[in-house]
């Protein structure tokens, strides 16, 4: 049994103390829980993986098999003529299916981390444990779907005999902005799906339009409304640099990227804070 | 905070909206004022909204043991969930010194597809235990819980005594020095509720403890005291006996039920002490009177009286049986106890008739002609044995 006094921090709760603290000692309480809390963090995130196709007969097979059907959708439009893509220089599977890789580390993500607190509902109303941890690990579902696409992604490049040049190596590195802008908007996402369910239902809707919008499954279009729509798009920038990287070898649109980098940093500290202020809000309304 | 204070609540309050809409509304306008750095005005009741927890103040020291009593609906677990810093209170401080343990809903976060093998740690890691915590404790959740052969089946296949076991043996096995328990014991069978006081006993030295329970026995097992709230206000009694009688004088004993076949009739009950009826005290004399009247044709009756506790158990019983020469005639049935057993408390009475010859039950009036008995409580349980004490030298 343990000893008597080993713990003599003290907690305090009091209505809007958060606020009390300054911004200084929030940015400390936030990183210390993410740091204690990341053994929760590996075992909720095995959670969602092994629950996820635990009570279907094909189990992982349904992690592939939603990729493959979403490339077929693609590759029929493409092949028929309905969907125009411009241009690309690689055979359109493989760069459908990179594309999408990218794309849906964005909507799986956001997706799955809005739900993350409605889904733990009857638990964050029993326990007090880090709902951080909880976003997070729901948002992580989609970097293992990452990681089926790109094993996907990877068979076909052996297939089409294509080799991506080298600065592949360079791709973990400029996918950080677009995984910190959706887990940032996760965040906020997660809070106000608990507390209005509105939340969850528009999102859905409102990720297949910007998939459509956003030029990730065709070219970057050189004129008309969608192409000034893209001009301000940064979920644009976030996706080609990465897909020229991998495709080209280079890009064009650093300039773009870095603009778009420095606002998904922007949004993921505003909205990490914004959460961590307001967490305990979701609790008493779920 | 002194330093032996674990749990110092000052005049906390909590809110609640009863509207789902306007609850929305309010959260999302919370939400945004917190986030903007105002204040949401927390101290304010807006439309719909009610004060669940209403200014409560105590202190909690290591080793002492706080029972909270009250009705459904009190506020008992709002003021839990606030100890254990699921939501914040909406008016005043609570400050906790040390990790907080809960015993509630025991299981909470257990998912229904993995096995209890990994429900364990999942479990674990929920309620804030370390991987080498675990570690060190599997073997002693895993005998704790009693699951057998169970342990790498699917906890949707567990029966709901397994599910509880393994929740609490998981839950019971961080070692926190501040402990939260409400109402658990509900389930499970007798030896296992056995085996969580063992538990939850060892635990009361170490840590500051706060007791939710309807179970009064068990309430005043545990607790060195009480508090009792009502619709959001607290009263605090030192006594725990004190706290239980106060509590148990708030409860309403409505919901007489009359039964019959029409061949019997009863009238004019009463439970009288040896002053009338108000007099009645553990150890006193106690005679129950009435009148009975059975319809011809009938002449031989039993006559089954018991009390009951507030929870409508019975809890002592007598019968009678009498030959009626002549059927139909009303005839005054008395029953007399040289010293009433009953602990001090609020009862009610259950009177059944039987026609012996036909063997039918006849008259049946259930919970009706409540009373009270006098006396300090030292012990909560229903029936005492009358006696005397000796103390001898051995020959």
């Amino acid at each position: 049994m343990k000893t008597p006094h080993a713990d003599d921090t003290v907690t305090t709760y009091e209505p809007d103390n958060s606020l009390k603290r300054g911004y200084p000692a929030l940015c400390a309480e936030i990183f210390r829980e993410l740091a204690n809390n990341r053994w929760l963090i590996f075992q909720l995130l095995k959670r969602e993986f092994s629950v996820k196709y635990k009570q279907s007969f094909s189990g992982v097979v349904w992690a592939v098999v939603m990729p493959l059907s979403t490339l077929a959708t693609f590759m029929l439009l493409h092949s028929s003529g309905i969907f125009n893509v411009g241009r690309v220089n690689v055979p359109y599977p493989v760069y459908a299916v990179f594309s999408m890789a990218l794309w849906q580390l964005f909507a799986t993500g956001l997706i799955c981390s809005a739900n993350a607190l409605v889904d733990a509902g009857s638990m964050i109303i029993k326990i007090n444990f880090s709902k951080k941890s909880l976003v997070i690990a729901s948002f992580g579902q989609s970097l293992l779907s990452f990681a089926i696409y790109l094993v996907l992604s990877t068979l076909l490049f052996a297939w089409y005999r294509f080799v991506p040049s080298a600065s592949l190596l360079l791709i973990p590195l400029v996918i950080v902005p677009l995984l910190l802008l959706t887990l940032g908007l996760g965040f906020i996402l997660a809070l106000l799906n608990g507390v209005t369910r509105d939340v969850g239902n528009v999102l859905s809707l409102a990720t297949t339009f910007l998939m459509f919008l956003t030029p990730v499954l065709y070219a970057k279009p050189a004129t008309g409304i969608l192409a000034t729509i893209t001009r301000y798009n940064p979920l644009y920038y976030l996706i080609a640099v990465p897909k020229d990287l991998m495709f080209l070898g280079s890009t064009t649109e650093w300039q773009g990227f870095c603009a778009s980098a420095l606002l998904s940093l922007m949004v993921f500290s505003v909205c990490l804070l914004v959460f961590h202020l307001t967490e305990t809000r979701v609790a008493e309304r779920i | 905070m002194h330093a032996d204070v674990a749990i110092k609540v000052e005049k906390a309050s909590k809110k609640y909206c009863m509207s789902l809409k306007r609850s929305m509304t309010y959260g999302i306008l919370d939400i945004t004022r917190n986030a903007l750095g105002l204040s949401s005005r927390p101290q304010v009741l807006r439309e719909d909204e009610f004060w669940a927890v209403d200014e409560v103040s105590f202190e909690v020291r290591r080793g002492e043991t706080l029972g909270i009593i009250g009705h459904n609906g009190s506020g008992k677990t709002t003021l839990l969930k606030m100890l254990n810093g699921i939501f914040w209170p909406d008016r005043g401080k609570i400050s906790v010194r040390g990790k907080v343990g809960a015993l509630i809903g025991v299981g909470a976060g257990f998912h229904p597809l993995l096995t209890g093998r990994e429900n364990i740690y999942l479990n674990a890691a929920i309620l804030g235990m370390s991987r080498t915590e675990v570690d060190r404790n599997f073997d002693a959740i895993v005998a704790f819980a009693d699951i057998g052969d169970f342990l790498d089946v699917p906890v949707k296949y567990y029966s709901s005594g397994m599910f509880v076991r393994l929740g609490f043996a998981v839950a019971s096995h961080c070692e926190p020095d501040v402990l939260l328990i409400d109402e658990i014991l509900a389930v499970g069978d007798a030896s296992f509720r056995a085996r969580c006081y063992d538990i939850i006993y060892s635990k009361l030295q170490s840590t500051a403890t706060i007791f939710v329970s309807h179970d009064m026995s068990q309430v005043n097992r545990i607790c060195d005291s009480v508090m009792l709230l009502d619709r959001g206000k607290a009263r605090h009694f030192a006594s725990t006996s004190a706290g239980i009688a106060a509590y148990f004088d708030t409860l309403c004993e409505e919901g007489a039920m009359l039964h019959g076949n029409g061949q019997a009739s009863l009238a004019d009950l009463r439970v009288l002490g040896p002053q009338g009826p108000d007099s009645l005290a553990m150890g006193r004399p106690l005679e129950i009177v009435f009148r009975l009247r059975v319809a011809l044709g009938i002449s031989d009756i039993s006559v089954i009286l018991s009390t009951l506790a507030l929870d409508r158990l019975p809890v002592a019983f007598a019968s009678f049986t009498t030959s009626l020469s002549e059927g139909g005639a009303e005839r005054v049935i008395r029953f007399r106890s040289p010293r009433l057993t009953l602990a001090p408390g609020k009862y009610s009475l259950s009177i059944a008739v039987f026609d012996e010859t036909r063997c039918t039950q006849i008259l049946w009036h259930y919970n009706v002609c409540p009373f009270k008995v006098h006396g300090e409580a030292e012990h909560v349980v229903p029936v005492v044995l009358l006696g005397d004490w000796q103390a001898e030298n051995p020959s």
